[in-house]
């Protein structure tokens, strides 16, 4: 039944949307669908806190969960009616596992967990909502909220694992595994540092073409020193012979530009240009182009002592003019 | 003949993409509903779709113009709304339609970044001059919306707070020549600290780096001017190849996910703006794109056979643009207009500055 046509509403007088004259994407709404905003606009006017004004943002809900003033009404009288958060909670449960790609729901749980100051539920429920899809972005964002506001990281750890298990491609867990070990032991003891190394050997072994184990190695090292680690670039060219990707070779890459800044020689300088050209030629030929660019870019950079020589110009001229003194 | 069609499959359908937005600015069905509350950014897609197609005069400019200038939240008389002010998103609320002043008193009404974003932008592309902008009211309305961290909140009653706000936030202070409605200082502190591990920008600090995040992040330091100084050549470098290697075909906006049509644009841009899109594959990100394309009803998809949305739609058309598309106009990396609009922009604001110079 219309709320137009119900006697406990005929004190509200319904509110039309209005576009004026020349509306631009208007939307075709149903007389149902215009009959619920009509009156929700009226509530809204008023400013009611009311409990038919409450019931009335669920059926509002129901038509378009993605309009934010309803939900922030909604939050208005959750408070002025002093509702039972509890069964907000169970509302809004039921709203994201129909809805789990919206803003508007995850932003309505978190404040609803925050009021109750209860997060006792949230990581189960989102370890349901990622077994749906394992990679939502909104699901990790109100996850990684959770475990930061509530210091739950202690079992996070594992249940990163777990996923890695299911899908070692999954680029979200990687990123998660690095937000609970950044937050929690950090990365600077050796020991910790090692055994993320081999871990991520190990899960490259077992999926070589996977750029998440990659990123990951190279995440961590990239400012720890990559051709430092003791036996790492030796690990990498075995593994280049059976297990070889465009993450492998781009990986050696770093790692050799990594050395040539810490000591400019010839062979670590031509042993990454040959890298590249397999790259551009070969292994990653999308990325041909940038690939040849940056080995024209580390040649220049790294262009040897004894070649400016043989060239006749003094060596440290030429990096002056390079950097435009 | 088996080339002729393989090279129908890849045709540009131009006229079916005019038809498509053109549709969009019209009506859309009950199904479009959870559109409602941004149909001010779905305009801005059509509109500026149409003008990369360079047909906008196929579309009646001042009609539209006055219905973007009737979701503009104005002060009230006793300027009490300050820090609500901006462009509605649509006419949801209920406020009476009215394009000046002064504004309406109403316990739930204010604007919403991205749409006084996308308003700023559609006019400019409209031919406006932004002279029935409140500018003093929209860079207060901002101003209330950034956090201590630097983010901004979509709207002040409350939201999600993330990097994509400071991308409109910094297109809006662009737009208007005017940063007093942000710190600068405290929103890069924000972007860098969404740098992730990987090189990549995530939507916040911790979360995965995503490439529509990451474009939100350079081009809000482009629109800025302050690329170089929040960003050293070394991590520069580094963001580069993140960026580049989400060529798969298109492009995907995370590792190990499927490609979309809108990250042709989202990446595509942030190496544009990094200097190196001139070293991506132009052919398969091309093939991929026209993949996408609807034959029947226009518009671009996710990916090949599914539906088109106008957001698809518009991001495909930018993406071909950027690989330089014949007879698509230019766009603007950052700002996301075509360079037309641009320089429309840049017309005003020498007007504006003159103006200024000569105030007594």
């Amino acid at each position: 039944m219309f709320y137009r046509d119900r006697k406990e509403w005929a004190d509200l007088e319904p509110v039309p949307q209005d576009d004026g004259p020349n509306p631009v994407v208007k939307i075709a709404y149903s007389e149902k669908f215009s009959d619920v905003y009509d009156y929700f606009r009226a509530l809204l006017k008023k400013d009611e806190r009311s409990d038919r004004a409450f019931a009335l943002t669920a059926e509002a809900i129901e038509l378009n969960a993605a309009n934010y003033t309803v939900w922030h009404y909604r939050r208005v009288l959750l408070q002025a009616l002093q509702k039972d958060l509890r069964e907000e909670m169970r509302y809004i449960t039921d709203i994201i596992e129909e809805q789990p790609k919206n803003y508007q729901v995850w932003h309505h749980r978190r404040m609803v967990v925050e009021w109750l100051n209860d997060p006792s539920e949230e990581l189960e429920f989102i370890a349901d909502i990622l077994s749906q899809d394992a990679k939502n972005y909104h699901a990790w964002q109100h996850r990684q909220w959770v475990i930061q506001e509530y210091k739950l990281w202690d079992n996070e750890l594992e249940f990163v694992e777990k996923l890695l298990e299911e899908d070692v491609r999954n680029n979200s867990v990687w990123n998660q595994r690095h937000f609970v070990i950044s937050h929690t032991t950090g990365y600077s003891s050796p020991a910790i540092l090692d055994r993320e190394v081999q871990y991520c050997l190990n899960q490259i072994r077992k999926a070589p073409h996977n750029e998440s184990a990659w990123n990951y190695l190279k995440g961590i090292l990239q400012d720890r020193g990559m051709s430092s680690h003791p036996g790492l670039l030796e690990q990498v060219l075995e593994l280049k012979e059976t297990h070889c990707s465009p993450y492998l070779l781009a990986f050696l890459v770093d790692c050799y530009e990594d050395a040539l800044e810490n000591n400019n020689q010839k062979e670590t300088l031509n042993r990454a240009l040959e890298v590249c050209e397999y790259l551009a030629q070969e292994k990653d030929t999308i990325r041909k182009e940038y690939w040849l660019f940056l080995q024209r870019s580390l040649e220049s950079r790294f262009e040897c002592i004894d070649v400016l020589l043989c060239q006749g110009i003094s060596p440290l001229l030429k990096s002056d003019i390079k950097n435009g003194v | 003949c088996f080339q002729l069609e393989e090279f129908e499959q890849i045709d540009f359908l131009r006229d079916r993409h005019v038809r498509f937005f053109q549709r969009t600015l019209q009506v859309l069905p009950e199904r479009y509903a959870s559109l409602e509350t941004t149909r001010l950014t779905v305009m801005f897609f059509a509109v500026s779709g149409l003008d990369v197609l360079d047909a906008l005069d196929v579309i009646d400019r001042n009609n539209m113009i006055e219905w973007i200038y009737s979701l503009q939240v104005l002060p009230t008389e006793d300027q009490s709304n300050l820090s609500r002010c901006g462009f509605r998103g649509s006419s949801h609320i209920g406020i009476p339609y009215s394009v000046k002043g002064p504004g309406v008193l109403h316990p739930y009404d204010s604007g919403h970044v991205a749409m006084t974003y996308t308003g700023l932008t559609s006019l400019l592309i409209l031919g406006d001059d932004l002279s029935r902008v409140n500018k003093q009211a929209c860079l207060a309305g901002l101003k209330a919306l950034q956090l201590e961290d630097g983010s901004f909140c979509a709207v002040p009653e409350g939201s999600e707070n993330d990097i994509r706000f400071i991308y409109c936030a910094a297109c809006i202070c662009y737009m208007l020549d005017d940063w007093s409605g942000m710190d600068i200082q405290k929103a890069i502190e924000y972007i860098r600290g969404s740098m992730s591990y990987d090189n990549g920008f995530g939507q916040g600090a911790g979360l995965e780096s995503h490439g529509g995040w990451t474009f939100c992040a350079i081009a809000s330091l482009c629109l800025m001017g302050r690329l170089e100084e929040a960003l050293s050549q070394r991590e520069l470098d580094r963001i580069r190849r993140w960026c580049i290697m989400r060529q798969q075909s298109g492009f995907h906006g995370r590792p190990n996910k499927p490609v979309d049509t809108c990250y042709s644009f989202w990446v595509g841009a942030t190496l544009e703006l990094l200097d190196v899109f001139q070293y991506t594959n132009y052919e398969k990100n091309r093939n991929y794109i026209l993949s996408t394309q609807d034959r029947l009803v226009g518009g671009f998809a996710k990916w090949p056979d599914s539906h088109p949305d106008p957001l698809h739609a518009y991001l495909g058309l930018c993406g071909l643009s950027l690989i330089g598309e014949p007879n698509l106009r230019k766009v603007h990396p950052a700002l996301n207009i075509t360079q037309r609009a641009f320089q429309h922009l840049q017309q005003l604001q020498q007007t504006w500055r003159d103006n200024a110079g000569t105030c007594t």
